[in-house]
């Protein structure tokens, strides 16, 4: 606890503590008071008990004396040695005491055993003691020849003692009865004393208690009335705010408050206590979810301070799929805000924050579309103005086919999973089709949607369960499609109206053929290239391309356009993990600038044999079999027992890469399938050769007699 | 068509499943999506029921079903009139159900018609919807039906 909080701890019982304390000092008062007055009744008690003895014991002395003269008389020697004795003590206790009751001094008590006797406090006590020892001191002197039991005292001193005691006895007496008298007044004087100081201390106690009651009923009432208003308060927030509000704990538990709208915006049923991550887990994708368990432990961890890993959060309009009570899947985009509540210096929740971002990511993704229509229109426009039309055109061609292929294949419906998977297979490979074809034109924007499409759809390929693509996950591939159409109908009507304008000057020749009357080189030749150099920019590596490939362009049509497809890919491949950066090169003794070769070469018979090669770091059997494993793929057993080849010859599987990390341009394990595919679409074959550190080459031969 | 995004689709498909779901205590399922494109037709059946929506987006939602399926519908409702009339009731009862999703979808500023139901040919759809329309083939039992979403976004 700080000092600010000890401070509002004393403040807010100020009043209590004021009271206690002063219950405290008065029954402390009260106390020493009743502590003082019982030993000064004591006191009074033995100075009452002692005064009462003295009147006795003026009364013995006198009946002594005339016992030991009538004693005497009668010739009793043992009566007057036992009366003599008697007188003695008789006196020597009266005297004592008398002087106690003057000076204050220890006497003999009444029980035999020695007492103090205080001094007379009193006026009337001190004159009365002064009386007394006035008759008491001639009366010592005339005693003390008959005391120490001298048998051998005078008759006439005798006589004279007796005279002195009849003379003043009653003197004595009155003025040892005021004494006691006046003792018991002082006595009952303190008694009074003490019971007022009782009663007092009493009713000081009972006010004292009545205020602390009073003060802590009220300060407890107004405790509990300031509680319930932040109670209520805290209700107000909690069922009025629009985002889902709730505490986690270090076991990463929901508290036992959270906002109204957090069970809508989940959609499912809250419970104080639940555990947080397996409803996470059940929203979102399996690696957003492993990011995100991370990201959890961080902020629940000390070591990293919160603002450095808020811009880590993946939780940030993240799309998720919920099931609602009617049983149907409701896709939104929520984001979760994660704030560390430190307590004494600890972490000891996480206050999250959920918000239905649905809206404002549709919003974003609207005036996405919207930019990207005037950047397809903007790119067609500069692809035209570089007398690229045939290309264009072509690319226009092949897309609008693959996309009809696409829109077929979603319309044939099947219930099978299989099925289903393999439908979405299909379409990822055409979708990479177009954006391979998409990227040598350098149309991003038809390169970039694709690249986002192939992300979505290879993230439903990893998560779809066991009945294969959901209904709601078809449905979304055709919303896909659909952003598709939008983005080529635009770039297709420009490409014709724009084509209808330069119809005169833009003679409808295709452009191998004015390459070949030019002595330019073929547009594929350039444009694969250009891919090449890009890629290769973009990945921070430098190469060199060579095409020997004239003989392609003496081949149907059909073939060419299925080569250029598969070219695309096996150069996005080559330079994405074939070829490696410079610095790699150098250290393994090559040129910094790899080499990439692409050739067609007649073999005979109507066969032919397309190559594509490069001399980077070859396919690694070894790092295929650890990503393998990895992904679940294959069992460890499984991976072992295979040859180099047999784990080689699985790179043409879809979902299969040997790429150590997923880009734009591969590692999604979609090309290679997408090769195989069109391989077998002109009946070829593929042979696939490498050697590690060296180089890589993929063989397709093919024939065009049928 | 443009601008619709699978939540606004869903909504449709949500109101066909809960009607379904509350009649008959069975999901509808969706077994196909695609575009009315590239000759790929709208999928049509005996009975059709529609309703026309204004405002934001404009266009026509259809919900389009065998006579069997609806007849089967009925016959779960135990109502025992499965006459002409009262199949296309059903239909539009199905309509008026995604009228009342797409109100609360996209707002009251959204003026929707009372839903309109009518025996249709084969290939009535096709020859009224425009290009780029959504269709979903929902099935339930063994029975396929077709939603279809033809609706613009207004500018």
């Amino acid at each position: 606890m700080d000092t600010t909080s000890k401070q509002s701890v004393f403040s807010r019982y100020r009043k209590i503590i004021f009271a206690v304390i002063l219950f405290m000092v008065a029954d402390s008062v009260v106390i020493g008071i009743n502590f003082y007055n019982t030993y000064k009744a004591d006191e009074s008690a033995v100075s009452i008990n002692l005064s009462g003895r003295q009147r006795m014991l003026s009364q013995r002395m006198t009946k002594v004396l005339l016992l030991t003269q009538r004693s005497l008389e009668a010739n009793d020697e043992a009566g007057v040695v036992r009366n003599l004795e008697e007188l003695d003590l008789t006196v020597r206790l009266f005297d004592t005491t008398l002087k106690g009751f003057r000076e204050g001094d220890t006497v003999t008590g009444g029980d035999g055993n020695p007492t103090f006797l205080v001094q007379v406090d009193t006026d009337e006590s001190r004159q009365i003691v002064k009386d007394a020892y006035a008759i008491w001191t001639p009366y010592l002197e005339l005693l003390r020849p008959l005391l120490g039991n001298n048998r051998n005292f005078s008759p006439h001193a005798l006589e004279a003692a007796v005279g002195y005691a009849q003379a003043n006895n009653l003197k004595v007496l009155k003025l040892m009865n005021d004494l006691t008298t006046d003792l018991e007044v002082v006595a009952n004087r303190r008694a009074s004393t003490l019971r007022i100081v009782l009663v007092i201390g009493i009713v000081v106690a009972f006010v004292n208690f009545s205020y602390t009651v009073v003060i802590s009923i009220r300060d407890l009432m107004a405790g509990d009335r300031k509680l319930s208003e932040a109670r209520q308060e805290t209700r107000e927030i909690l069922s009025t705010v629009h985002e889902g509000l709730f505490l986690l704990n270090k076991s990463k538990k929901l508290g036992t408050q959270f906002s109204e709208s957090l069970p809508i915006l989940l959609l499912r049923d809250i419970e104080p206590g639940m555990d947080f991550m397996p409803i996470l887990e059940e929203m979102v994708s399996k690696d957003m979810y492993e990011s995100a368990v991370d990201y959890i432990e961080l902020l629940l961890g000390e070591r990293v301070k919160e603002s450095l890993v808020t811009s880590l959060n993946p939780l940030i309009d993240v799309p998720v799929s919920m099931i609602d009570k009617f049983g149907n899947t409701q896709n939104r985009f929520l984001s979760f805000f994660f704030n560390r509540v430190v307590v004494d210096g600890t972490v000891s929740h996480v206050l999250v924050t959920v918000q239905d971002t649905t809206e404002k990511v549709l919003l974003a993704q609207q005036v996405e579309e919207a930019k990207n229509k005037a950047k397809v229109e903007v790119e067609a426009l500069l692809r035209l103005a570089s007398s690229d039309f045939g290309s264009l055109r072509q690319f226009i061609d092949n897309t609008g086919q693959s996309l009809s292929q696409i829109n077929e294949k979603l319309s044939q419906s099947s219930e099978s999973s299989r099925d289903r998977l393999h439908t979405l297979n299909y379409i990822m490979r055409l979708v990479h089709g177009i954006k391979g074809e998409a990227a040598v034109l350098g149309i991003d924007a038809i390169e970039g949607y694709s690249h986002a499409c192939e992300q979505e759809m290879i993230g439903m390929r990893e998560n779809c369960s066991q009945d294969g693509l959901s209904g709601e996950q078809v449905l979304r591939i055709a919303v896909l499609l659909e952003g598709f159409y939008e983005r080529y109908s635009t770039l297709a009507n420009i490409v014709s109206r724009l084509g209808e304008a330069l119809g005169t000057s833009a003679p409808n020749v295709p452009d191998e053929v004015r390459a070949r009357h030019t002595g330019q080189a073929h547009p594929f030749v350039t444009h694969i290239t250009n891919l090449a150099q890009r890629i290769a920019s973009d990945h921070g590596k430098k190469v060199e391309v060579s095409c020997e490939v004239e003989k392609l362009f003496s081949l149907p049509q059909r073939i060419v356009q299925e080569l250029q497809s598969v070219s695309i890919q096996l150069v996005r491949n080559a330079l994405s993990h074939g070829i490696e950066t410079p610095d790699e090169r150098i250290s393994r003794k090559k040129p910094a600038t790899g080499a990439l070769c692409l050739w067609c070469k007649y073999l005979g018979n109507g066969q032919y044999d397309f190559t594509v090669r490069d001399d980077g770091r070859g396919i690694l059997p070894e790092r295929l079999r650890a990503h393998l494993v990895k992904s679940g793929r294959l069992s460890m057993t499984e991976a072992s027992a295979m040859s180099d080849e047999e784990i080689a010859r699985l790179i043409f599987q879809p979902g299969v890469s040997s790429a150590a990390a997923a880009d734009r341009d591969a590692g999604h394990g979609i090309g290679l399938d997408a090769v195989m595919e069109k391989v077998k679409g002109i009946n070829g074959h593929m042979q696939v050769r490498s050697r590690p550190d060296t180089f890589t080459e993929f063989h397709i031969q093919f024939s065009t007699t049928g | 068509m443009s601008n619709l995004n699978e939540s606004d689709i869903q909504s449709f498909i949500d109101a066909v499943s809960s009607f379904f779901f509350q009649v008959t205590q069975e999901k509808v399922g969706i077994r196909a999506a695609y575009l009315v494109e590239g000759g790929i037709p709208a999928t049509t059946f005996d009975l059709t029921s529609y309703i026309t929506l204004s405002g934001a987006f404009t266009g026509r939602v259809y919900f389009s079903a065998p006579r069997v399926m609806v007849a089967h519908l009925l016959l779960t409702m135990q109502e025992p009139d499965r006459g002409d009339e009262r199949l296309l009731d059903a239909v539009g009862e199905i309509a008026n159900t995604i009228s009342g999703n797409a109100r609360k979808h996209f707002g009251e500023t959204m003026q929707i018609s009372v839903p309109v139901t009518q025996a249709t040919e084969h290939d009535w759809l096709n020859s009224v919807v425009s290009p780029r329309s959504y269709v979903i083939l929902v099935k339930w039992k063994q029975y396929r039906a077709s939603v279809v979403v033809d609706i613009q976004h207004t500018d």
